[in-house]
């Protein structure tokens, strides 16, 4: 079985060597969508809390790396974790007045905060540049020594692929450990475990930070790809995103978020190129998807496979 | 250990997909006699997605004409558009896959300063030539410019140049401005005010402004503030569908009937006209990067009839900008006669071309092309085309309102 | 004195058309369970209803306030039978995603119909032109808003309170298989705040339309602006509507005129005060919502 794991991260080493030049890109893009998508999934699918403005984790990732790199040109592996550090704590700023609402109240205060740190980084220009962004930054090396030619989009891809493999390596960690389980059991009941003398809401707040220091990762590995931080990456529309393929991925899976991500993001290279109405085969897409898909696209096929 | 087993049965699903995406991939060498591919990045979806529209008439009715009348270098010419959805990462992963899947000789578009921020500094990495028909950001041929960046339309720096000429000159002293709430709105108050300053020193530019967030849809209380300084003119950037909330919301306001200047710098933008219709009120300054009752030339004239013809409108100005762009590219690769991006790219430096709005220069400093913009004073509405007339209307020549290459800050790499 | 009182009655006319939008999706959720983004669409179907029978086949606009609902509440029932139905029984995160992709399905289609241009619906030549009011300058419009606002009100609260068919929509919301054993035709009276629900957007869509430039992002801002005043007022809570609704109203009206620096985020400012003060929203039942 786990051959078979080491057979797909096989071919995903070696995309570059026989994929079309263009596909490097999109499988860099899924790669950070997917992280993006299953740090979002350690509070949504494992904790039953669904974020609305995960985003901002993304976007401070975003934006810390850029800065790092635009006035310090410290080398990438330093920008990176700059910028986990600064998402990490404002995961635990907002996580920490968050965490105690119920459900939709939840989802709405994070997109609240969300959209707090959307016009921070839209509205402190001399920061942040405003709605243009941050961009010129230079990417010089990666750090550990290494001589990384990382303009290089081919060598960048498999700088993604080690990052992310290893941080989701962690997240599974995570999942697996006790605290993972004790997780679960707050999703399916929140009292009962509350009545056994554990701190609910610390481990939903642990939760939540560790969430974001992922999301932050992602986020500072995708503006070195745009070589951009923009404001549109804090949006509540890029909070959705995460939501949208992790459901569709299936969010009771570990591999769920990466799976939807991949979906997400080649539906949308390809329809894109056949039709300006996207939208509407998007949307329709997503509907029989929803509909048809119960358990996510990826947790519905497993199903079919295990006979269940 | 089920989710070891749920990987496992994962891996052959996703090698497929893997390999279906190569599948989908794969792609063919260009040949003699292939058409020449434009690559086109507009907003085609949401609430700003009519200038993509536009933008892919003006685009359509050009490559259609020089088809006709044999092509470029004995091919014919065709487009691929992607959208940008105003986005700058959208834009960029639009950009490389026209560049690299749909193999594009050339690129063309941009509806945003924050996309053209985001993507001219990447030109190189693509080396593709791209001429931006529409975003108005100094920085894309300023501090940004690169040997493969093109820009048709007029910028922010040329077109508040103009409009401090026109501000001077209504004899107006105390300016204040409300505009949308990001670059756009923030760059136009910065350089009408440098301008105004230059022309008339005892003008005073108000501290007090109104920059309503971008999409607003209730501007009370900013016309309400406006109204309160008393200036004795304004400044307004506020465009699109913003723009024609604005208006209707400022004739209940009485915000006209005040004694003051007002100058709307994207205010002759058809889309906005049309769908106002009179309450669009008389006697008002709009600006517009080009008007199509403004330029007395054979290629302007043949372009609004074939534009009228089809869409039973005027051109707006982001019809031209596509329209003239694709006659740019007409010229550079005949000029290099070769359609390599490099070669296009060096002929586009410095290349002269007959568009709508005159002859245009892309000039080898900064890439910009020198052109003004027209500013007029609406007037009677125009039965034929169901927008007010602009009387009087200036039109300002390039070389009036382009400030030099040095001011730019531009150093072409 | 003056500009308060501008800046009172500006906030009132906001608040009264959010208040119409929003009661329609809280109404939705306390019934159905279903946090529908869709909303936005069917708000911005209502306009652009008004705007075909108004601008292009010439009618008068008071027929289009009765025609354009009902169009749109139609179209709801289709929705709601064909597509919402089949995930009331799953979590409520499945029917978000569901109306996110019937949100884009209605906005492309919108755009397809009637291009990606911005049209605009003249008032009706009764409610043009200004009153004085206290020295103010007031649009006759937006006090036909707020009497429409107040109107929706009254006639909401006496159907629900003071009717039958009121009384078994309750039922059904607090309890649903109750309802049923009762006898109650509980798939008929979801199918119904469906459409009621939509009916209420298209309303607000055409009182909207002579107002607001329509163009194909009309649903995509009134979205996010109608759930911050059903969460400010607490889910399922029609008093907190009006009360979330006159929040937003003033935080608009007053914001933009007082502070207009930060008036991008104050909505959001707004909105987590009153979680992290009450974080069942001013009004709502409980924390668990």
């Amino acid at each position: 079985m786990p051959a078979l794991l080491v057979v797909l991260l096989a071919a995903l080493a070696a995309l570059p060597y026989f994929a079309p030049y263009f596909y490097i890109f999109v499988a860099t893009e899924i790669l950070i969508m997917g992280l993006f998508a299953a740090s979002f999934n350690l509070i949504f699918g494992y904790t039953g809390m669904l974020s609305f403005g995960h985003a901002a984790f993304f976007g401070m990732g975003a934006y810390a790396c850029a800065l790092l790199l635009l006035h310090f040109e410290v080398s990438l592996l330093t920008a990176i974790l700059g910028a986990m550090l600064a998402s990490t704590l404002l995961a635990a700023a907002i996580g920490f007045l968050s965490v105690r609402l119920g459900e939709v109240y939840f989802a709405m205060l994070t997109l609240a905060f969300g959209m707090m740190v959307y016009a921070v980084a839209h509205q402190w220009r001399s920061l942040t540049n405003g709605s243009d962004g941050i961009t010129g930054f230079r990417l010089t090396e990666f750090g550990l020594g290494l001589d990384l030619q990382l303009f290089n989009p081919a060598v960048y891809y498999h700088v993604v692929l080690v990052v992310v493999v290893l941080a989701s390596l962690v997240l599974y960690l995570i999942t697996r450990s006790s605290f993972g389980l004790m997780l679960r059991a707050i999703s399916e009941n929140p009292e009962r475990v509350a009545f056994c003398g554990v701190n609910e809401r610390r481990h939903r707040l642990v939760a939540f930070i560790i969430a974001g220091l992922f999301a932050g990762l992602a986020g500072a590995l995708f503006a070195p790809f745009n070589r951009v931080a923009s404001p549109d990456m804090v949006h509540w529309t890029q909070s959705a995103e995460p939501v949208l393929m992790t459901i569709l991925g299936g969010a009771g899976y570990f591999l769920g978020p990466f799976f939807g991500a991949a979906m997400f993001v080649l539906l949308e290279t390809w329809i894109t190129s056949f039709t300006e109405h996207w939208m509407l085969l998007l949307g329709i897409a997503l509907a029989l998807l929803v509909m048809f898909f119960r358990r996510g696209v990826l947790g519905t096929l497993l199903d079919k496979v295990t006979g269940r | 250990m089920r989710t070891a087993r749920v990987a496992s049965r994962l891996a052959p699903l996703a090698v497929a997909g893997i390999a279906l995406a190569a599948a989908f991939g794969s792609t063919t060498q260009a040949q003699e006699g292939d058409p020449i591919k434009l690559g086109a990045i507009y907003i085609t979806s949401g609430a700003a997605s009519v200038y993509g529209q536009y933008a892919q008439q003006g685009l359509r009715l050009a490559i259609e004409e020089i088809n006709e009348s044999g092509g470029v270098l004995g091919r014919p010419l065709t487009y691929e558009i992607e959208d940008s959805q105003g986005k700058a990462d959208t834009a960029i992963q639009a950009a490389r896959k026209l560049v690299f899947q749909n193999e594009v000789d050339a690129l063309v578009g941009l509806d945003s300063s924050g996309v053209a921020t985001a993507l001219v500094p990447i030109m190189p990495e693509l080396q593709r030539p791209l001429i931006i028909t529409h975003a108005a950001t100094p920085a894309a041929t300023g501090e940004l410019c690169n040997r493969y960046t093109f820009r048709v339309s007029a910028n922010v720096n040329q077109n508040m140049k103009a409009a401090a000429h026109i501000a001077a000159d209504t004899g107006a002293k105390r300016w204040t401005t409300i505009g949308p709430d990001y670059a756009f709105g923030h760059e136009s108050w910065e350089f009408f005010g440098k301008y105004l300053k230059e022309l008339d020193p005892d003008v005073e530019l108000m501290s007090k402004t109104a920059f309503p967030r971008f999409g607003n849809e209730d501007f009370t209380p900013y016309i309400n503030n406006v109204m309160a300084l008393k200036p004795d003119g304004v400044l307004i950037s506020v465009w699109g569908g913003d723009l024609v909330n604005f208006v209707r919301q400022a004739n209940n306001l009485g915000f006209f009937e005040q004694d003051m200047e007002i100058l709307m710098t994207v205010g002759a933008a058809t889309e906005v006209l049309a769908a106002l219709g009179d309450d669009m009120p008389e006697g008002v300054w709009l600006g517009t990067r080009y008007w199509f009752d403004a330029h007395d030339n054979p290629i302007n004239e043949k372009f609004v009839k074939a534009y009228m013809e089809r869409h039973d409108a005027p051109p707006s100005y982001n019809a031209e900008g596509a329209y003239a762009a694709v006659y740019a590219y007409k010229a550079a690769m005949e000029k290099a006669e070769s359609t390599d991006p490099e070669e296009v790219a060096k002929a586009l430096s410095g290349l002269s071309f007959e568009a709508p709005n005159g002859t245009i220069t892309f000039r080898e400093g900064d890439h910009q092309a020198t052109v003004g913009p027209t500013w007029g004073k609406t007037a009677a509405m125009d039965e034929a085309t169901g927008v007010r007339s602009l009387d009087p209307m200036r039109s300002f020549d390039g070389k009036e309102v382009t400030p030099s290459v040095e001011e730019t800050g531009c150093k072409m790499k | 004195m003056q500009s308060f009182i501008a800046a009172l009655l500006n906030s009132l006319d906001i608040a009264m058309l959010l208040f119409v939008i929003a009661v329609g999706l809280n109404i939705i959720f306390g019934v159905l369970n279903v946090i529908n983004f869709a909303h936005g669409g069917l708000y911005m179907l209502g306009a652009y209803f008004t705007y075909m029978l108004v601008g292009r086949l010439g009618l008068p606009f008071w027929p289009a306030l009765l025609l354009a609902p009902l169009a749109v509440a139609a179209v709801a029932v289709v929705l709601e039978r064909l597509v919402l139905r089949r995930v009331y029984d799953r979590h409520v995160t499945d029917s978000l995603l569901l109306t996110f992709a019937l949100l884009l399905i209605i906005d492309e289609s919108v755009r397809m119909i009637w291009g990606s241009g911005i049209h605009v619906v003249r008032p009706p030549d009764l409610l043009r032109g200004n009153v004085s009011f206290l020295g103010v300058n007031y649009p006759v419009y937006s006090l036909f808003v707020i009497l429409m606002g107040a109107a929706m009100l009254l006639a909401l609260w006496a159907l629900f309170t003071r009717t039958r068919l009121g009384r078994i929509v309750r039922a059904a919301a607090i309890d649903r298989d109750m309802a049923q054993t009762v006898g109650i035709n509980v798939p008929l009276v979801i199918t119904g705040v469906f459409a009621f629900g939509a009916w209420m957007a298209a309303v607000g869509g055409v009182i909207a339309a002579p107002m607001r430039a329509i163009d194909p992002g009309m649903g995509d801002k009134i979205i996010i602006e109608s759930f911050i005043v059903v969460v400010i007022g607490g889910l399922g809570s029609f008093p907190g509507t009006l009360l979330g609704a006159l929040v937003l109203g003033f935080i608009h009206g007053f914001g933009g005129r007082y502070l207009p620096e930060i008036n991008l985020v104050l909505p959001y400012i707004g909105m987590a005060l009153v979680l992290l003060w009450r974080p069942q929203g001013l009004m709502g039942r409980g924390a668990a919502a």
